[in-house]
């Protein structure tokens, strides 16, 4: 009783937390554009979340190492140094992000200055980070963040004309309004949005936080295989409220109280307060999880010790990094630079990165000297080739296509 | 073109077992493979640093040993080497922060020390952070929860 009790909640936990700010805000801004017509990309970024946070689960799970300790080891100090840079940037990009999405949520509870509310947001961050048990922070914001399901009530609430939603989704192709460039960029963008690299650091740091062993192995395999598809369906749902609502109309969504408008359309206050609510604890469990992961890479880079399950005192340089992170959020978002904004560079920048997380991550699952007898099967190394290959493509277009359409105007 | 020789026309019995070169008695660690970018953790099981160099010495104590010496590891070097690893370059051997060979206990997927890291000179920068910063903010010297 008590193992399916942690099943669900370990599945509950993982659909809240799937969704960030970079996949409400990219997802809302693609269904104003371009309809269903890129729903294919989430299924296509869930698949490919699934399959690597299970393997660096299962890494972190048997073998003991998180992922950056064993993109140093692999890669050797130049290569993993340069990786490092990039990723510890884009986290950096991601945290801004994150941290900007509370204010904005809180600006639409409180209509006060999202600029007042920033400082607010980045400490309460901190002091979760500083104070709060691992298992208590990951269970609470993500139970609250399931909230977020009122995007999928708000689909049916709004009575959409079914059949040119399933057409939208079931014919892929650009809008007569749209560039086929612009329809791919924002398809790469997507598909960053689904498998930003900080999840991966995340999983596989949380993996020795919460010191999982092999026996853990099974329920960290039905939270990622249940938990993200669900979280999967949701994005979609945001999708699909802005593209019910806003596609008609001709409007593109640019702020966050667009976002939430096709819910309050649907379901009156209580859906509002609802999705604010779920937008908070979701964009709050993200900045925690960003806030972790910039200081996970680096102590697990230069061996410092590591990790929320040590007092901060033993774990001095890993909390002064998290720390100094999150000062540089607050300071580049108090230049008023739009968080939003600030999102779809994130999304893309992360696409940009995935092939440096990924390559190391599906080497080590292979590698029998760390994995035993729990190395990769061949269906899984299948998959996860032609997921490098996507990935890759991904990273290779995505700046070349920022430039060519002007980041997607 | 050279014909291949049928086994049982050549001048050796098929089956001869020749000599095995000699092995080292236990097991052959590649310095590259199984020490530089391994984590090294200490006696608690607490990270410390990664290996982030070697210090090599020749048998008979020279300081740079060529190929042909017979030469051992003599400690384990992090700290700014990590840079001039990176960008080239030998920091003078007064910045080296050096842990002796002679405290590792075993080499594994980590490489572990019989001593605290603590104790340790490569782990100055954690205890000054320790002692003026995170230390200092309240509820830093207590558990989380």
């Amino acid at each position: 009783m008590k193992r399916l009790f942690a099943v669900a909640l370990g599945i509950l936990t993982a659909i809240g937390g799937f969704l960030d700010i970079g996949d409400l805000v990219t997802n809302a801004v693609v269904g104003s554009r371009f309809g269903l017509s890129l729903a294919w990309v989430v299924v296509v970024g869930v698949v490919g979340i699934c399959l690597f946070a299970q393997m660096s689960g299962r890494v972190a799970a048997v073998s003991g190492r998180a992922t950056f300790e064993i993109i140093r080891e692999r890669l050797g100090p130049r290569a993993a140094g340069a990786n490092l840079a990039a990723s510890f940037a884009v986290n950096l990009l991601t945290l801004t992000a994150e941290v900007g999405g509370i204010a904005l949520a809180l600006q639409l509870a409180s209509s006060v200055e999202p600029r007042l509310w920033i400082p607010v947001a980045a400490f309460a961050v901190w002091l979760v980070i500083w104070r709060t048990k691992f298992s208590v922070m990951e269970n609470v914001t993500g139970l609250v963040g399931l909230t977020l399901v009122v995007f999928a009530v708000a689909v049916f609430l709004l009575g959409p004309d079914w059949g040119e939603l399933a057409q939208q989704a079931l014919r892929p192709a650009a809008p007569a309004s749209e560039g086929p460039a612009v329809y791919w960029y924002y398809a790469i963008a997507l598909f960053g949005a689904a498998m930003t690299p900080y999840e991966v650091f995340f999983f596989s740091s949380g993996a020795r936080e919460e010191r999982w062993t092999r026996r853990d192995l099974a329920q960290s395999r039905a939270n990622v295989l249940v938990g993200f598809p669900l979280g999967g369906i949701l994005s979609v749902a945001i999708a699909a409220c802005a593209a019910i609502v806003f596609l008609p109309r001709g409007v593109e969504v640019s702020s966050l109280s667009q976002i939430v408008l096709p819910v309050a359309l649907a379901g009156g206050k209580l859906a509002l307060a609802l999705v604010i609510v779920g937008i908070v604890a979701a964009t709050f469990g993200a900045a925690l999880e960003t806030a972790l992961s910039s200081g996970y890479t680096l102590a697990q880079y230069l061996g410092w010790p590591w990790g929320k399950f040590r007092r901060p005192a033993r774990a001095a340089r890993f909390h002064l990094t998290m720390i100094v992170a999150l000062l540089v959020a607050v300071a580049v978002l108090m230049t008023s630079v739009d968080p939003i904004a600030v999102t779809e560079f994130s999304v893309v920048f992360s696409a940009v990165a995935l092939p440096l997380t990924y390559l190391p991550i599906l080497v080590v699952a292979n590698d029998p000297e760390y994995m035993g007898d729990a190395v990769n099967g061949r269906v899984t190394n299948a998959l996860a080739l032609v997921y490098l290959v996507v990935i890759l493509a991904a990273s290779l277009a995505a700046i070349p296509l920022m430039i060519a359409t002007g980041a997607g105007s | 073109m050279k014909r291949r020789v049928p086994l049982s026309s050549r001048p050796f019995p098929a089956d001869e077992q020749l000599p095995a070169p000699p092995r080292p008695a236990g097991r052959v660690l590649d310095a590259r493979l199984h020490l530089l970018d391994r984590q090294v953790h200490d006696v608690d099981e607490t990270p410390v640093v990664v290996v982030d160099d070697l210090e090599v010495r020749g048998t008979d104590g020279d300081e740079h040993p060529t190929g042909a010496q017979e030469a051992v590891v003599t400690a384990l070097l992090s700290g700014p080497v990590l840079g001039t690893r990176v960008f080239g370059g030998r920091p003078p051997a007064t910045r080296w922060h050096r842990i002796a060979w002679s405290d590792v206990t075993e080499v594994g997927v980590v490489v572990r020390l019989g001593v605290r890291g603590d104790a340790l000179d490569v782990t100055w920068t954690e205890r000054w952070v320790r002692d003026h910063v995170v230390g200092r903010i309240p509820g830093g010297r207590h558990d989380p929860g």
